[in-house]
């Protein structure tokens, strides 16, 4: 029977590829929703309980372990941060008072705060509350933000509004780094009262602050009266409820049972656009997906590189020729109904530390079985491509399967558990996995964990040194040239190893209710609620 | 009667300690490692051995396992790895919620179910009981995904009469409990009731055309009263002993159900702490419904003697 569907959607597969192919442009949703939201400045009436659907349920939240990026946008409610980022995604100061001075060969950050804050608890954040923060940031054993602090050594109170921060090597990314998680400073007497339970009760400085947490089931925020801003707030409350399945969102959204749903699925977008009574925002693009090849991942990401004896570990031309059998335009229209960016940098479009020159390599199937040819090695040639089993992923992955055949690859997809594909991947028990990333605002958090030597999510198991090399030098300089320039060569010799094949950039799609304004939406995907409420 | 209670309540622990083994051992037989889940986007190897020591990961599979059993019977059943909070008090949330739906999703299949079990029964061969018996055909057929998607989108989205989803407590707004757990309960209970409605029906045919039931006929009585007294009474043998089986099917029922009208239930309980490795969670959830079907198996046992006296619980006979 299971054998049977698969025939069937495969033989529909080259129906819609040609379909798709001579279709020639972009949907007309998808022209619709190309870019950023725009910011809906209608005046917004004090008042209101704004119901949010999220798509997964945020992890324990604490800005030190969280590692969800549903639990990033629930902090964005009630945790800022030293830095945040502007519609551009450029950083620009949040709790800290201006951006960091650089001193001794840029190995001392001075940062000044802002005067006159509270957390959300009524005590005062201060040069000794992000010390106290950082410290646990750094120290605490399951801490996940030490990797991203990893260059600062120690940070020092110089008066109640600034800090120090001594870092063991210029370090670029330190602002972005202090844009997210790591630049959430936690009240010291929350911390003193809960302790590792920090997450049950978080308290932070923010427009709304923590009220309750029905395990798996809602987040309940209330309008902070200690916020330095509190007149721009004009809700009173902010429930955010998770909704995992995407067409139940997109159906709570419809009936009004919710008034704002994030990561629409983009096969409701048309759908929902249609809908007066509804605006999609469309946000994102900063994340990644890609089909990641074992090049020599042979007992897990902790260990050293290895031999792995499959065609594509053993052969980079099979690698290059399985590269240039994909179509991604093609795979955007097909899969996406072409709402999302097709891509082959793991930077996202717009970003300044990309060549503007670059482009990404066509389709070329006759350059592809050239290289089949070159290599010898018997056709078909066969290919695991593990993924999650999920409906979109297996149809990109059928995509995937349809166009790599025709250059001489028989693919054969393995769907399976989030978790245990993940597993796969790090225990390097995989030929080809499809996995993404969430993206980050500096090119560091994108390239450096992913594709170097000993990176915890370098699944390929690449150890190049010109990828290494170039990605350490970059994080040492601030200047965006000189880092625009190492990154381009750092992904032109990803595109030589052809260790991650990157496809595209996700876009998030967030609907709301017509009645509901004041969101800012960006490229990070994060939606941000404290001038948000209801249309007078 | 007392000895077979008291019996049974001592196999009842036994089973749940086999239980705990079984469920200790399978859990940690899943593939991924709850410590890698949470290290999250930063798995470096010491994030990885933190965490594992922070849960007893690294200890021997035996000492974890006493542990577990140690703080069990203190009644701690630990921290949630997803959020810390405690399992005990998720359960405490989660319990009433879901054995609420399994109330309604039951009233709803019995109401239906036992009316059109009879009615097809009583009236065979005949128009009303091809109906019936074609409901209980779609009723089996149709999944509850398919059934609660469809329900939202028409009572809903189309017809604005009910919630979407959510839940309210019943302490909290009566009302507004009953009006959002309406859509949850009939499409959970539409499967629940084709099954019973065929029981029903094959149940009520052989009583009617028992020996007790000629004599109640030819005793002049009506015919809605041989049906609905001596046969289906009669009947309900039958009806309560595949209750209590079903009760499995309610529940793997409940975990779609809640996650299509987003219900904090047991159920979708189940399916998160699963996706996410998490072990305390797991662990509870599965003893506490090995309890739940050894409690509901019991009930019906002693059901089965108040509503037809000729049974005779093997333990009465020797208390």
């Amino acid at each position: 029977m299971r054998t049977r569907r698969l025939m069937a959607a495969l033989a529909v597969v080259p129906l819609l590829l040609t379909a798709a192919a001579c279709s020639g442009t972009e949907t007309s949703v998808g022209k619709q929703l190309t870019g950023t939201a725009p910011f809906d400045a209608r005046p917004v009436r004090d008042g209101g309980t704004l119901t949010v659907a999220l798509s997964q349920d945020p992890d324990a939240l604490d800005p030190t372990t969280a590692n969800t990026f549903v639990a990033r946008e629930v902090f964005a409610s009630m945790c800022e941060k030293l830095y945040d980022v502007d519609e551009n995604l450029k950083i620009v100061p949040q709790l800290a008072a201006a951006l960091p001075k650089l001193s001794d060969h840029d190995r001392t950050a001075t940062i000044a705060l802002r005067q006159g804050l509270k957390f959300n608890d009524g005590t005062t954040m201060d040069a000794q509350a992000v010390r106290t923060t950082l410290m646990r940031d750094l120290t605490l054993p399951t801490s996940s933000r030490k990797s991203e602090l990893g260059a600062v050594t120690s940070v020092e109170v110089v008066d109640d509004h600034t800090v120090r921060l001594h870092l063991s090597r210029p370090f670029a990314p330190l602002a972005a780094q202090l844009a997210d998680r790591a630049g959430m400073i936690m009240s010291p007497a929350a911390l003193r009262k809960y302790g590792k339970n920090f997450g049950a009760h978080p308290q932070c400085v923010g427009p709304f602050s923590f009220v309750s947490r029905t395990s798996g089931s809602q987040i309940v925020l209330k309008k902070s009266p200690y916020y330095y801003d509190k007149a721009k707030v004009k809700l009173d409350e902010l429930v955010y409820k998770i909704v995992t399945d995407a067409n139940v969102r997109s159906a709570n959204l419809q009936s009004g049972d919710i008034q704002v749903a994030e990561r629409l699925a983009t096969s409701d977008v048309g759908t929902l656009s249609a809908d007066k009574s509804l605006k999609i925002l469309p946000g994102g693009g900063i994340s990644y997906q890609g089909i990641t090849i074992n090049t020599s991942n042979v007992h897990g990401t902790d260990k050293k590189p290895g031999t792995v004896h499959t065609p594509l570990a053993q052969h980079p031309e099979l690698r290059e020729a399985f590269a240039l059998s994909l179509d991604r335009d093609v795979i955007n229209r097909v899969v996406f109904n072409g709402l999302y960016d097709p891509d082959c940098s793991p930077l996202p479009k717009g970003s300044p530390y990309r060549d503007p020159k670059a482009t990404c390599p066509k389709r070329d199937l006759a350059k592809a079985r050239q290289l089949v040819e070159r290599s010898g090695v018997k056709t078909p040639i066969p290919v695991t491509l593990s993924l999650t089993a999920d409906p979109v992923s297996e149809r990109l992955g059928q995509v995937i399967q349809a166009m790599a055949k025709e250059a001489g690859f028989a693919v054969k997809v393995v769907p399976g558990e989030f978790v245990t594909t993940l597993n796969q991947a790090r225990e390097g028990k995989f030929d080809t996995i499809q996995v993404g990333w969430s993206g980050r605002v500096d090119p560091d958090g994108d390239i450096n964990d992913l594709a170097t030597s000993g990176g915890s999510n370098n699944y390929s198991g690449m150890h190049d040194p010109v990828i290494d090399n170039g990605v350490h030098a970059a994080a040492a300089t601030t200047d965006i040239a000189q880092r625009r320039a190492l990154y381009s060569k750092v992904i032109a010799r990803e595109h030589e190893l052809n260790g991650i094949i990157y496809l595209y950039h996700e876009r998030y799609f967030l609907g709301t209710a017509a009645n509901v304004a004041g969101i800012r939406y960006y490229s990070d995907g994060i939606p941000r609620f404290e001038t948000a409420g209801f249309a007078k | 009667m007392g000895w077979y209670l008291l019996r049974r309540l001592g196999a009842a622990v036994i089973v749940v300690l086999i239980a705990s083994v079984v469920v200790f051992l399978g859990v940690r037989a899943l593939p991924g490692d709850p410590a890698v889940v949470l290290a999250g986007e930063n798995p470096t190897p010491q994030v990885i051995a933190s965490i594992r020591e922070q849960y007893g990961l690294d200890k021997p599979l035996p000492v974890q396992y006493f542990d577990y059993l140690k703080h069990l019977v203190t009644g701690d059943l630990g921290q949630s790895t997803q959020d810390k909070l405690p399992v005990s008090q998720i359960l405490a949330n989660r319990i009433p919620v879901t054995l609420e739906l399994a109330v309604l999703a039951m009233l709803v299949a019995i109401v239906v179910g036992v009316l059109f079990g009879t009615i097809a029964a009583a009236r065979r061969g005949k128009f009303s009981d091809y109906t019936a018996t074609g409901f209980g055909l779609l009723g089996l057929s149709v999944p509850h995904f398919w059934l609660g998607l469809l329900a939202i989108l028409l009572f809903a989205v189309k017809l604005r009469w009910l919630p979407a989803s959510g839940y309210v407590p019943f302490s909290e707004n009566p009302a507004q409990n009953l009006e959002r757990m309406i859509l949850p309960a009939v499409v959970l209970g539409t499967g629940f009731a084709a099954v019973l409605m065929r029981q029903t029906r094959s149940a009520m045919l052989g009583a009617l055309s028992a020996d007790y039931v000629r004599t109640a006929r030819s005793k002049g009585l009506s015919g809605p009263r041989v049906v609905g007294v001596h046969a289906l009474r009669n009947s309900l043998t039958t009806v309560v002993t595949v209750l209590g089986l079903q009760l499995g099917g309610l529940i793997s029922g409940a975990v779609v159900t809640e996650q299509i009208f987003v219900i904090p239930g047991f159920g979708k309980l189940t399916v998160d702490a699963v996706l996410t490795r998490n072990y305390p969670v797991i662990e509870a959830v599965v003893l506490v419904t090995v309890v739940g079907y050894i409690v509901v198996n019991l009930l019906v046992d002693v059901a089965y003697a108040a509503l037809n006296p000729r049974i005779r619980l093997a333990g009465a006979t020797n208390g």
